[in-house]
């Protein structure tokens, strides 16, 4: 084709405006994304190179599990003092989502919704004539995971209480009186009501009732349920079995589940498998308040002197005596 | 015959039965009379007051129970109604909160004539019976002692009572809303108040003052337990203690005087005086001009005041202590009282935690915001939530903000905008207003500069923190106040023997 020669000569240099707004290319590719070195023409991801991430997720996962699972079994052999909470010290990925880790202090603000500075306050209407054992533990489980302002108090329908029941969540914190320094709020009143009762946030929740449902909310403060729905059932199923069957039930239906926990515990360590969970703390405080502990079947025995191993269960035991 | 202080009136012999009027007309045979021998054994008549005192032991009607069935005693009540029915009357006797149905039938012991005596005695009138115990076989159930019946054989007016009583003791003690669907009478509390006599005999005014009084009686047995000296202070005062508004001025000799708001200055004046921990009873006198269910001009303060340790929380532990055995101690040793205002005034029981529940001043405003409200109504909201969450009726609201409170107020050291004070709350309103007091005398003057007080009209309250005051806090409660709110009712004036309020100066 005839070319012309160019009428103006190479580049022309222009004074761009600084009174108008100035876009970026949109032609321009995007440089920030996390993928951009896979990216391909099109900006697509190479999807080998993401099965290839996803494989490698799922081995780190595999492996916390497995770390978690031994220092469990560690735990059941080793020394009585071990203070050490088995929960806590899985926690030490930070991007695993394995069941046994505990998530960390902002999920608090998750799973109650935002802090708006009053104190986030459990309450709880508990009859002195049927103290909640798991509830104790998991509030000893709670103060070693956050910043617990724990009080009790009697209210006025009942006379009076023990000495026992009144000091059962343990000493008054030296900064009880600074009651913004505290996370969460875990106020226990002996009270004259039929069932046990927990009162959080009246505005948005209505009152949870009975003791194995107060322990479920309680337990979910500190790790969520097993993602494995059939693990989760399991440890559902071993709760209301421990609260109705062993606490509440005849002395045919103690020894019958006596025998169920003692078959399951001879298959695994735990009742949910590898991992200590809520259903070891129900049936351990039910087993307890029964009397049924010294005339266990011997892995139902092996299985307590694990639980007291871990330490956590002193203030039910104390309240035993 | 004689008029003996406070006795009947006239005697008269029946066999001619005449009666004579004491100058006003009255209708029916308003006078007693003495029978004469020849009409009958039994009679009624002038009660002795003629000087001599018989050897006689009254029984009272709360001990007329069945065994003492066929016991001849004496009694002294008052009539509570009377009613003639052919051969036979019906009275009830009252005393205080207890009363029993008697009869007089005309029969060997008392004539026509007695019956017809009985029937016209007026309502209210005190009389002494002569009777004998009788067990029923139905129980009575209009009377609180329903399983005996009085068989009358003489009786004799002390004291009579004139016939048109300006207000009827069934309708006072009727409740509301039962008046309102039976179309019966219910008397309005004015009434109520200008015949206070009248009204304070009704079984639901005895149970409320029985009831005040004990709580009297509580707050000093535990305060001395505790260690606490009563004291007295003065009620004429040279200067307002909490400001100049609301203050009654007398006059004083040539000048004049303040009577007191509240025994604050005093108090705290024992306190430094090495008294340790001080508690008052007396009276309060604020002239608000504000006519609510809750204010009076007049009032019962029961005060307290004690040097501390450490932490001004002490105070706060002992005063909800001392409140907390009060309402043990009602609790414990009241039901029947609080079952009979019930009766008339039914509410839900009063309901506390101990040891008491206490929040910060931002934790109830954060509650609140979370429950959507702003400004307003605070005191109610929070109340009915901190109700619903713990069950409670009462609760302390810890560290208000310094600007609301009064200058003697001790400052937050962690938070200059908040102060060490503290409000207490019953069924959501305020009973007690308190905090730690400024025990330096430089840091006094700076405050009292600040709200912009006159430094000479406070000057003796200054000094007596210029020679070593210990740290100190306190309280009052108002003991009308406090009854009402422990009892549900809805008026303070309920509470009051004779309140006091900007409309009312009398009885």
């Amino acid at each position: 084709m005839y070319k012309v020669k160019p009428i103006s000569g190479g580049h022309i240099e222009t004074d761009l405006p600084t009174c108008m707004y100035k876009l970026p290319n949109i032609h321009a590719q995007q440089g920030n994304s996390c993928t951009s070195e896979h990216a391909l023409q099109n900006g697509e991801v190479d999807p080998a190179v993401r099965a290839l991430e996803a494989r490698q997720d799922e081995i780190m996962r595999k492996l916390h599990e497995l770390k978690a699972a031994v220092e469990g079994l560690a735990k059941t052999v080793t020394t009585p003092d071990a203070d050490l909470d088995l929960t806590v010290s899985s926690s030490l990925s930070s991007h695993s989502c394995s069941s046994a880790t505990f998530k960390g202090v902002t999920d608090l603000d998750t799973v109650l919704g935002k802090d708006l500075g009053a104190l986030r306050d459990i309450v709880i209407n508990a009859n002195p004539a049927q103290p909640p054992l798991s509830l104790l533990v998991l509030h000893s489980l709670l103060s070693q995971r956050y910043r617990v302002l724990s009080t009790v108090h009697v209210h006025s329908s009942v006379t009076s209480v023990p000495p026992q029941l009144l000091s059962c969540l343990g000493p008054r914190h030296a900064d009880s009186y600074a009651r913004q320094m505290f996370q969460l709020g875990f106020t226990l009143i002996w009270k004259d009501v039929p069932k046990l009762q927990m009162k959080f946030s009246v505005q948005n929740m209505c009152p949870i009732e009975g003791e194995a449902n107060v322990a479920r909310f309680l337990f979910k403060l500190l790790a969520p349920y097993p993602s494995d729905p059939a693990l989760a059932t399991l440890v559902d199923s071993w709760v209301d079995t421990a609260f109705f069957q062993l606490a509440e039930g005849s002395a045919k239906e103690r020894s019958a589940v006596l025998r169920a926990l003692n078959s399951a515990l001879g298959r695994n360590p735990w009742l949910a498998g590898p991992e200590f969970s809520l259903a070891d703390i129900a049936c351990y405080c039910c087993v307890q308040q029964s009397g049924s502990a010294s005339a266990a079947p011997a892995n139902v025995q092996r299985w307590i002197k694990s639980c007291e191993n871990l330490g956590h269960f002193s203030p039910a035991k104390l309240l035993l005596q | 015959m004689n008029k003996a202080a406070g006795g009947p009136v006239e005697v008269v012999h029946l066999s001619g039965c005449s009666f004579s009027s004491s100058g006003s007309k009255q209708s029916g045979a308003s006078l007693t009379c003495m029978p004469s021998p020849a009409i009958g054994t039994g009679g009624g008549g002038v009660g002795g007051l003629e000087g001599w005192r018989p050897d006689r032991a009254l029984v009272r009607v709360q001990d007329l129970t069945p065994d003492k069935a066929d016991q001849l005693i004496w009694l002294r009540a008052r009539v509570h109604t009377s009613r003639a029915k052919g051969k036979q009357c019906f009275l009830v006797l009252r005393q205080q909160q207890f009363n029993v149905q008697a009869l007089v039938a005309v029969g060997d012991r008392a004539s026509k004539q007695m019956v017809k005596f009985a029937a016209n005695i007026t309502k209210e009138s005190i009389v002494d019976v002569e009777a004998s115990v009788r067990k029923v076989e139905q129980k009575i159930e209009s009377c609180s002692q329903q399983d005996v019946e009085l068989h009358i054989e003489r009786i004799f007016v002390v004291s009579q009572a004139e016939p048109r009583l300006p207000l009827q003791l069934e309708d006072a003690v009727r409740p509301d809303g039962e008046g309102e669907e039976e179309g019966r009478a219910t008397v309005n509390q004015d009434t109520k108040l200008d015949n206070r006599v009248i009204d304070l005999r009704t079984t639901t005014s005895q149970a409320i003052f029985r009831l005040q009084s004990g709580v009297c009686q509580l707050f000093r047995d535990t305060l001395t337990k505790k260690g606490f000296v009563e004291i007295q202070t003065p009620k004429i005062i040279s200067a307002a203690s909490e400001g100049g508004a609301n203050v009654f001025t007398v006059s004083y000799f040539k000048t004049s005087a303040y009577l007191a708001q509240s025994p604050q200055l005093y108090k705290q004046m024992c306190i430094c005086a090495d008294f340790d921990k001080v508690f008052c009873v007396g009276p309060v006198f604020r002239a608000e001009d504000s006519n609510t269910h809750r204010h009076l001009t007049e009032f019962v303060g029961l005060d307290i005041e004690m040097a501390f340790s450490y932490h001004y929380h002490e105070v706060i532990e002992s005063i909800t202590d001392t409140m907390v055995q009060i309402f043990k101690g009602l609790r414990d040793n009241f039901q029947t009282e609080i079952q009979t205002v019930n009766k008339q005034f039914p509410s839900e029981p009063f309901k506390f935690l101990e040891p008491t529940l206490r929040l910060e001043y931002t934790e109830g405003v954060a509650m609140l915001r979370e429950a959507g409200v702003e400004m307003g109504d605070e005191d109610d909201l929070r109340s009915e939530h901190l109700a619903r969450t713990y069950d409670t009726d009462f609760y302390v609201l810890d560290k208000y903000p310094l600007a609301v409170r009064p200058f003697y107020t001790m400052p937050d050291p962690n938070d200059l905008k908040y102060s060490n004070s503290y409000d207490m709350f019953m069924r959501g309103e305020e009973i007690l207003s308190g905090a730690q007091r400024i025990h330096d005398a430089q840091l006094l003057t700076e405050r009292a500069t600040h709200h912009q007080i006159d430094l000479e009209k406070i000057k003796s309250y200054i000094d007596s923190f210029r020679y070593g005051a210990p740290p100190h806090g306190g309280g009052g409660i108002g003991l009308e106040r406090v009854c009402m709110l422990y009892l549900g009712l809805h008026n303070v004036r309920q509470t009051s023997m004779f309140p006091r309020d900007p409309k009312r100066l009398t009885p």
